[in-house]
């Protein structure tokens, strides 16, 4: 891939600090270096009508944002693949 | 493509403010979500039902378990109860036989259950980090040996899970985790220091909570200073 969209903030996980698969999410993010924003939906609940919108009205935790594209729930697999389509991994 | 789709969906999500409630914002907002799921499914193969893959996310589409918290436990400061249970193998572990080195003691409700298979898929992904901190993690629950073995494969668990079977639930009674109207314990979290004394304890308020890994790092970590 020729282009590269530009890394910083381009990952975002909404989630909780409760929330098992939020945390997997960001501990794998962490270990492979990759800059994510965690949004903390129980201290953002206006973060809540946005995710919304994107998943057709299902918001639930984690969903992953990774450079346009929106993950819910991902498996690490998913993650890595849109990591490696978005060129951020 | 990966570039183009990424650029529509931006645009997309920056005409939110434009559109006022109604079913056409609705509608959008659906195939928006169709397109992302269809997006997510590319280069990947659904697994096939009855494989390893399926039986490993089967809990997904099982039955919710979020009740909230009976018991209080024990207190941080009192000596953890000594315990002799049977692992996976029916190997008898007993907690004493850890002595001289910390303990992550993880109740939990069931296995197989949703919140329990996340919540060991995260100890599982963090076995270094308990190592590096010389520490031994236990799962407990009140699952047979049987189910323990079966569990521990198909998720790749590779730290004991001892089966608090019979009489059932009777350490988890001792540690104040039992749910006596479910038949189950608490989901809750011990860490017992090398000479026995509980120096963390969490019981999540609602069974459905994990607290944060890094509470229980941090647990650990003042054990060594």
């Amino acid at each position: 891939m020729l282009y590269r969209t530009p890394t910083l903030a381009s990952v975002v996980v909404y989630g909780t600090r409760w929330c098992a698969q939020s945390q997997l999410v960001r501990r794998y993010l962490e270990r492979l270096g990759i800059p994510y924003r965690f949004v903390d939906l129980e201290e953002h609940p206006e973060a809540v009508a946005q995710l919304r919108w994107w998943t057709g009205g299902y918001a639930s935790h984690p969903t992953v944002y990774v450079g346009g594209e929106v993950l819910v729930e991902p498996s690490l697999a998913e993650l890595e693949r849109s990591l490696m389509r978005r060129g951020l991994l | 493509m990966s570039q183009r789709f990424a650029e529509l969906s931006e645009r997309f999500m920056a005409l939110e403010p434009q559109l006022p409630q109604g079913p056409e914002r609705e509608a959008l907002s659906v195939l928006f979500a169709m397109a992302q799921e269809a997006w997510r499914q590319q280069g990947q193969t659904s697994p096939s039902e009855g494989g390893l893959e399926w039986l490993r996310n089967l809990y997904k589409s099982a039955p919710k378990m979020e009740a909230a918290a009976v018991n209080p436990g024990l207190p941080v400061g009192s000596p953890a109860p000594d315990f002799s249970l049977p692992n996976a193998q029916g190997e008898h572990i007993r907690l004493s036989d850890f002595r001289g080195r910390p303990v992550v003691l993880v109740f939990y409700p069931l296995d197989w259950s949703p919140g329990c298979s996340q919540q060991l898929d995260l100890y599982q992904s963090e076995l270094a980090e308990f190592e590096r901190r010389g520490a031994q993690i236990l799962g407990i629950s009140v699952d047979s040996i049987y189910s323990h073995g079966a569990w521990a494969a198909v998720r790749r668990i590779a730290f004991p899970l001892l089966s608090d079977f019979h009489p059932k639930g009777e350490v988890a009674r001792r540690y104040q985790v039992f749910r006596e109207n479910d038949g189950f314990s608490e989901r809750a979290l011990y860490v017992v220091d090398g000479s026995g004394m509980i120096r963390y304890a969490h019981v999540s308020p609602y069974l459905h909570h994990v607290p944060p890994i890094e509470e229980l790092f941090a647990a650990l970590d003042a054990l060594r200073r």
